[in-house]
């Protein structure tokens, strides 16, 4: 009888990277030490092909998380049950350490945008994406990270602040936070709130795991296009948090543009230095 | 799920906005300054068209090189618009672009370029399909001695038969990123297939009679029917071509289906 393969968890001391297709060999031929691999989960939607069995060789080596950028988890349509099983298909195939989504809507009456849109932060939107939140960990069968996202509108009718919505929501389904460091300066920016207040906000006993990357600046604000190195700002607000929290799973995301593997091992090599340097402050602390 | 009528209206008038284009409807829904909200909104508008094409460029690069940067945005626009994404799984867009660009006034100077984008839809299904075990060679001639009446076989679930008027095979390897563009040959009515192999998508030309029997297979008739149509020409060589490249997923014998 074989042993069966043990699924691996993320060591919070060290950052990880999110996979793409173009990295695969040079990841494969080199495996560098990282904490985990992060992959857009409907990549790997399909039933069979190479995406499929490059992942099945890196769940080998290293932590998986799969984060959904489909599953519409604020949008006023009913859940997705097919976009739903094939998660769970998938899941059970991975075993991933982190399962996540994002807190926001990307269709609606059946049409499909494929973005990641704002949600109005209200008290009718809570208890709706509350009630999503829970049907979507009913039927994966474990609890989920749901991320924060960037956005460039903001809607009258919300009426709680954005950082109190995200500390609601974990509190009252049990899901745990994505909390991106990136999307709160973004938002800061563009609307001219306080990226401080919304980190603030989030009970660090929830945040399961940390996003940075780069984003671009335009004529209409901050866009979170993960198409550059992270900026000076987003590092300085992600000690701030890793020196709150301790250290945390932190991934640097990187989709267009998409650099050679090394530039990307630089970012999470400096993420490294700054979960090190979080968790030395804590030791030293507990002394 | 409780309905949430509110929620409801404000996304319908923000995909309204986004997809439709125009603002009056959305404007009063949002907080912040008009014009600020206008610019912010194109970047919205900007994001799922780029979206959109560029998951139709990395289904279709062959076509997205043959017709050029300006051509392929606006293309991509039109099929975006005609036929928006059904699923949230953009890996699934862009099935009936070949379609839309055999339809597409624009493009009627290039009268090939549907079927080079019906070959590079062939390879991404390729590419997508199960993984399932094959037939392998051994396999085939044990059951093929064994029992030659009412034998079936079934391709695998990555075989794709592609069938062109023009020489597509030819133009789809000279646009491959090493390649300057130019065909080998300007002449010829390809039939291609497309297998994944050791997790590559493979393309090969076939012959037309090849083809006919490649076909015969996929519609699911017996064996013996496929090569009596063939005028007594001898296919024992392309079915050992199909075993021992994987191309062969299993095979029944009267009802009773075999791996």
């Amino acid at each position: 009888m074989s042993a069966r393969f043990a699924p691996r968890a993320p060591d919070p001391a060290r950052a990880g990277i999110g996979l793409r297709t173009p990295h695969f060999e040079a990841l494969a031929g080199r495996r560098p030490a990282l904490s985990f691999l992060e992959v857009h989960s409907e990549n790997y939607f399909a039933d069979g092909g190479p995406s499929l069995a490059w992942l099945e060789r890196f769940r080998e080596d290293y932590a998986v998380s799969l984060h959904g950028v489909g599953l519409s988890l604020g949008s006023a349509d009913p859940l997705d049950r097919e976009h739903l099983s094939r998660l769970s298909r998938l899941a059970a195939r991975i075993e991933p350490a982190l399962v996540s989504e994002h807190l926001c809507w990307s269709s609606v009456g059946g049409r499909h945008l494929n973005e990641l849109l704002p949600l109005p932060y209200s008290e009718e939107v809570l208890a709706h994406v509350c009630e999503r939140v829970s049907q979507v960990q009913d039927m994966l069968g474990r609890t989920i990270l749901v991320e924060n996202v960037s956005s460039y509108l903001r809607f009258a009718s919300s009426t709680i602040p954005e950082g109190e919505f995200v500390a609601e929501l974990a509190c009252r389904t049990g899901c745990g936070v994505l909390l991106d460091v990136n999307n709160a300066w973004v938002n800061a920016v563009n609307h001219g709130t306080d990226a401080r207040e919304f980190l603030a906000a989030i009970d660090p006993a929830t945040v399961g795991e940390i996003h940075v990357a780069g984003c671009e600046t335009t004529p209409a604000g901050l866009i979170d296009t993960h198409g550059a190195p992270v900026f000076p700002e987003v590092w300085a607000l992600l000690e701030e948090t890793l020196a709150r929290l301790g250290p945390v799973p932190t991934l640097v995301e990187w989709d267009t543009n998409l650099p050679a593997l090394d530039v990307l091992l630089g970012e999470a090599a400096r993420a490294d230095a700054v979960l090190a340097a979080a968790a030395g402050a804590r030791r030293r602390a507990a002394a | 799920m409780k309905p949430v009528p509110a929620l409801a209206s404000l996304q319908a008038r923000f995909a309204d906005a986004v997809l439709d284009g125009g603002d009056e409807r959305l404007a009063p829904l949002l907080a912040g300054d008009p014009g600020v909200n206008r610019r912010r909104l194109a970047v919205y508008r900007d994001a799922v068209h780029a979206n959109r094409r560029e998951t139709l460029r990395g289904a279709f690069p062959v076509v997205a090189r043959l017709v050029g940067e300006g051509f392929f945005d606006e293309a991509t626009k039109g099929f975006g618009w005609r036929s928006p994404p059904a699923c949230a799984d953009l890996n699934r867009y862009g099935e009936g672009f070949p379609a839309f660009l055999a339809a597409y006034p624009h493009a009627a100077a290039m009268p090939w370029l549907a079927d080079v984008a019906r070959l590079e839809w062939a390879w991404q299904e390729s590419l997508m399909a199960a993984d399932e075990p094959v037939l392998d060679y051994a396999a085939l001639t044990g059951i093929a001695d064994a029992e030659p009446e009412g034998l079936r076989l079934r391709l695998h679930a990555s075989v794709r038969l592609v069938r062109s008027a023009w020489p597509v095979l030819a133009i789809w390897e000279a646009n491959q990123p090493d390649r300057d563009g130019t065909p080998a040959r300007e002449e010829g009515t390809d039939d291609v297939l497309a297998w994944r192999e050791a997790q590559r998508v493979r393309l090969a030309l076939l012959s037309p009679p090849e083809a006919d029997f490649l076909e015969g297979l996929g519609r699911g008739l017996p064996l013996g029917e496929v090569c009596a149509k063939m005028d007594g020409r001898d296919f024992t060589g392309m079915l050992v071509r199909l075993a021992r490249h994987g191309m062969l997923g299993g095979y029944s014998v009267e009802g009773a289906a075999k791996a």
